[in-house]
């Protein structure tokens, strides 16, 4: 798994989901070749078939089994809770120094601040922080270099109606 | 003159009768008309400017309660998506601003007027930048549809929400009504928004990040996600219980999404860019 981890970011390939974690599907799934409705079904997984996740593309999950391989779509799986509650790792749960379990070291410094119900209920401002923040804001002209350096293509969506 | 004179103070009297007739059958007309006074307040909307100065207010509480993290580079990152994001919604214009807390919570905030907050220990859980996307544009939702007002209004702070809305209170000079607001508005995040308003955020975030180019299951991922954490965590403590159950969310996009997105089908994740830029590249 390291050597797999140090050869991705060798050739700058990140894959969007480390090997190694599992799921089980949540209904009668089909079994796809290729990713896409209209792709040759290999097989219809029963409702808790195990599988290994290898990728995500888009709607699609790539699985395997023992005896199987292919493709199933990703919200017919629900993720299995790894051991450290946290499926596979990419890398920047260490790098950002995040505990699996626990608060952050900033709450146990200074035993006040935090995210919890009741230190949000008694929170102070920090006008100085929000000032800080606000350097970082981005102008329309910058977001939009960002974006076109990124080769987003904008798009026109209406929104969903939910039914109504 | 002096007639009319006459006449005007008379019917003042047989006008003034009639009122203390119905005072005396324990009708308040004076309460009353206060109370109509109050529910007309109380449907003024605040304005644009009015959203921002309270939203300010509660961004300055949230930096109260966890601190920015400190990386400049990362701070830019996720400003330069979500104010993208935010161009491709009817707000592009509010003062938008986002920011990462250094938290390992996992978590995301958002107040009104444009600001948007998420913790290092949700950033920590995600794969790639259409995963981030997602996030902001569920949380720019909830500026847009002004979810937060709502939830003020919700909490018994009409009264208050009336005065801002009727100019009486200023922001400079520190008025006490205003810190009341902006810390009945800080504990909407510990109570949580209304479910109906969070499957909202969700529907409209996916398609804010489809908009803005990127793969649409990107939320649905990250949602994925959170269900595989240990839900007896601290960490994610707050986040569970100000918010619908993840199966019950996964689901209604499932549904929703199914067969929407088929002009969307092959768009980025962008995922090596996630990675270089929160720094995991150099790792």
């Amino acid at each position: 798994m390291k050597n797999l981890v140090a050869l991705c970011i060798l050739f700058g390939f990140v894959p969007a989901v480390w090997a190694g974690g599992y799921a089980y599907t949540i209904r009668p799934t089909e079994l796809k070749a290729q990713p896409y409705s209209d792709a040759q079904t290999l097989t219809t997984l029963p409702p808790q078939s195990r599988v290994e996740v290898l990728k995500r593309q888009a709607s699609w999950t790539q699985v395997k089994s023992v005896s199987f391989s292919g493709w199933v779509k990703m919200l017919s799986l629900q993720l299995e809770a790894s051991g450290q509650g946290k499926r596979g790792d990419n890398g920047l749960s260490a790098l950002f120094n995040v505990a699996a379990t626990g608060k952050s070291s900033s709450t146990v410094t200074t035993g006040i601040r935090g995210l919890s119900e009741e230190q949000l209920k008694n929170s102070k401002p920090n006008p100085q922080a929000l000032q800080a923040a606000k350097r970082y804001a981005v102008s329309r002209a910058e977001a939009q270099r960002y974006a076109a350096e990124g080769k987003l293509n904008a798009q026109s969506v209406d929104y969903l109606s939910g039914g109504q | 003159m002096r007639v009319q004179h006459s006449i005007v103070i008379i019917c003042m009297l047989g006008a003034a009768l009639p009122v203390a007739a119905f005072d005396l059958g324990n009708i308040d007309w004076k309460k009353a008309a206060e109370t109509v006074k109050k529910v007309q307040k109380a449907n003024a909307e605040i304005n644009e400017p009015q959203e921002i100065m309270l939203g300010e207010g509660i961004a300055s509480n949230l930096l109260g309660a966890a601190p920015l993290l400190d990386n400049p580079a990362v701070q830019q990152y996720v400003n330069r998506i979500g104010r993208w994001l935010a161009l491709q919604t009817d707000r592009p214009d509010l003062p938008w601003q986002f920011g990462v807390l250094d938290d390992n919570d996992v978590n995301a905030f958002a107040a009104p007027g444009g600001y948007v907050f998420i913790t290092k220990g949700l950033l920590a859980q995600m794969n790639s930048e259409a995963e981030l996307a997602g996030v902001l544009a569920h949380e720019i939702s909830h500026v847009l549809r002004k979810h937060h007002l709502q939830a003020i209004k919700k909490g018994a702070r009409t009264e208050l929400l009336s005065d801002l809305a009727n100019d009486a209170i200023q922001s400079n000079g520190g008025d006490p009504r205003l810190t009341k607001l902006v810390s009945a508005g800080t504990e909407v995040y510990a109570r949580g928004l209304d479910k109906n308003d969070e499957f909202e955020a969700d529907r409209m975030g996916v398609v804010i990040a489809a908009r803005g180019g990127y793969d649409p299951y990107g939320l649905p991922a990250v949602l994925q996600t959170l269900q595989s954490l240990n839900p007896n965590d601290s960490s994610v403590a707050l986040m569970f219980k100000t918010h619908p159950a993840l199966a019950d969310r996964l689901n209604l996009l499932d549904q929703e999404m199914s067969g929407y997105f088929g002009g969307q089908e092959n768009l980025p994740d962008l995922a090596p860019r996630f990675m270089q830029a929160l720094g995991a590249g150099k790792k």
